[in-house]
């Protein structure tokens, strides 16, 4: 096990608590997902796994050695590409590299070859005459995780890496993180709020919410959850969708219902029948709608799945 | 530690404008100021008002320079770079050091420039080899105090502007109560005692000294070494203090 996480709780001084006796495993050679909603205590604990903070309770055993006893140590061996781009404006691409390397005390000859090889790799060397402040957000992105390589780290911490992009350069980001893990070896540990994302890149999710872990599982395992069968029906107004929320409920065709402004988000079984079964509902009770269709499940969808689930008296789940 | 000298040093000369505005106020100060308060000062040690003035001067800059290097925190810390230094396998002291390092490296070009225009205002220094290696001691440890108390304060305030309203006002008063701009002979009663107090007053009365060729006793300068020694391992402990409290591991 290359990560053990256990009963940790990060308390701030305002009292904020960010995280609240999480524990959980990372395997290794694996790519990890933390998945949750903005608050839910990921970057706290990216933060506290990097060596940043300090938790305020519980104990973390990074490759074999506790966390907080060995931090020198352990900052040797893990890498991470931060939520916002954190690459030099004023150093040229390869100026940017060799700070890096030499931030890590990697050898000159070692990181000249591996410099020459991520340029090749991560596609950066058309790029290499131009001033880095030129860059756009992707190869900027691309560089900033290229510098976080060149120490080749047994972990690399990636906090919301693909935040703000479009979906080419997320899917192109995908396939470079998958093959940091095929080609080097390296264990990814990232966090999200992209239901696709965890679903398409890792191999095992967490989802977290309020600083404690949901459940925990392959992407094939939380399938129920992540990949829900979600009808949308738009109504006029809010009040009529609240309304017709009460009387869906209780027909037996939707696992669960949500209202989201004037809209009527539902869960479902057998996507066709039942995507039949309501629009038939609804007409042959003269129910005024504008619009019906199927949607992509959402996080909040994903959570009321869960704790509308059989399972949730549980607090802690693994798949 | 020199990485990180590298890569501040860098950014300086990307930004010129940096090293500009910190001497320009000392540039004026020796060259406006000497000019207009030198017809109405008389008797003076130096001979030359400007001379007279230079060496407060000289701390002037250094004070300015070495401000400005806690800004640099604020800039690291916008781009992200700030974080991805701490969390490297990087000496806390490395981080320190190479960020001060820069800052006093800064103030020695300046120092150089002020130098050299204070040449065109007839200033005649009269320094051996000596003394040269006890002015650059001087102004190191005048560079190093405040460089390194600069860092501490750049991470204790939430964003630059406050940072610089704060290094205004611990420098100007110090400046002022000094004895940068009039002999302390020609004061009297309270205000020559604080300014006696201020431990630049005898860093600028040793490098008058030491510049200007007037008799240097060693148990003047001997005291104000080891006071100066004394604080510079003040500040740059409270320096390392308050970095290590950035990362709590």
């Amino acid at each position: 096990m290359l990560i053990r996480i256990v009963n940790v709780v990060q308390q701030y001084k305002n009292g904020v608590r960010a995280l609240d006796g999480l524990s959980l495993n990372v395997e290794n050679g694996e790519i990890f997902t933390l998945l949750g909603p903005n608050g839910a205590g990921k970057s706290s604990l990216i933060n506290i796994l990097t060596t940043y903070y300090k938790p305020t309770s519980g104990t973390i055993t990074m490759l074999e050695k506790d966390l907080c006893k060995e931090p020198s140590w352990i900052r040797t061996q893990i890498a991470c590409v931060a939520q916002n781009i954190s690459i030099d404006l004023h150093l040229s691409l390869m100026e940017n590299l060799l700070f890096q390397s030499r931030l890590y005390k990697v050898d000159k000859k070692i990181a000249k070859k591996r410099i020459d090889y991520l340029i090749e790799s991560f596609e950066l060397s058309n790029y290499l005459k131009y001033p880095t402040s030129s860059y756009s957000g992707g190869v900027k992105r691309r560089l900033d995780i290229a510098m976080n390589m060149i120490s080749s780290p047994k972990i690399l911490f990636l906090d919301e890496p693909t935040v703000g992009m479009d979906v080419e350069s997320r899917k192109a980001m995908w396939k470079m993180l998958q093959k940091i893990r095929d080609e080097y070896k390296t264990t990814i540990f990232l966090t999200t709020h992209y239901l696709e994302e965890a679903d398409q890149l890792s191999d095992t999710i967490c989802i977290m919410n309020n600083g404690k872990k949901v459940v925990q599982g392959t992407p094939e395992s939380l399938r129920n959850y992540i990949r829900q069968d979600i009808i949308k029906i738009k109504f006029s107004n809010s009040v009529n969708a609240k309304k017709y929320k009460n009387l869906i409920d209780i027909t037996g065709l939707v696992k669960f219902s949500n209202v989201k402004g004037s809209s009527l988000y539902c869960s479902i079984d057998n996507k066709r029948k039942t995507f039949i079964d309501i629009n038939k509902w609804l007409l042959d009770n003269s129910f005024e709608f504008s619009a019906i269709e199927f949607v992509e499940a959402s996080l909040e969808d994903v959570f009321l799945s869960l704790t509308s689930s059989n399972h949730n008296t549980k607090e802690d789940k693994v798949c | 530690m020199l990485n990180i000298l590298w890569r501040n040093m860098k950014w300086r000369f990307q930004n010129p404008l940096s090293i500009i505005i910190t001497i320009v106020q000392p540039l004026i100060w020796l060259v406006m100021y000497s000019a207009i308060a030198g017809q109405t000062i008389d008797n003076i040690e130096t001979g030359n008002y400007t001379a007279f003035i230079l060496p407060g001067i000289i701390v002037l800059v250094t004070f300015s320079a070495c401000s400005s290097g806690g800004i640099i925190n604020f800039i690291m810390k916008t781009s992200g770079s700030y974080y991805r230094v701490l969390i490297a396998p990087v000496k806390r002291s490395s981080i320190v050091l190479g960020q001060m390092f820069e800052a006093i490296l800064l103030s020695f070009i300046e120092i150089l420039i002020l130098f050299l225009v204070s040449l065109f205002f007839s200033v005649n220094f009269s320094i051996n080899a000596v003394e040269l290696l006890l002015i650059i001691i001087l102004i190191f440890m005048t560079a190093f105090f405040i460089s390194s108390l600069a860092y501490a304060i750049s991470l204790f305030l939430p964003n630059e502007v406050i940072y610089e309203m704060m290094m205004n006002a611990i420098v100007l008063p110090i400046f002022f109560l000094s004895t940068a701009l009039f002999p302390l002979e020609n004061l009297f009663g309270l205000l020559k005692i604080v300014v006696w107090l201020n431990p630049f007053t005898h860093i600028i009365n040793l490098l008058r000294k030491l510049m200007f060729n007037e008799v240097l006793l060693w148990n003047e300068f001997v005291p104000v070494i080891l006071l100066f020694l004394l604080m510079c391992c003040i500040s740059f402990s409270f320096a390392m203090w308050r970095l290590k409290k950035e990362t709590s591991c």
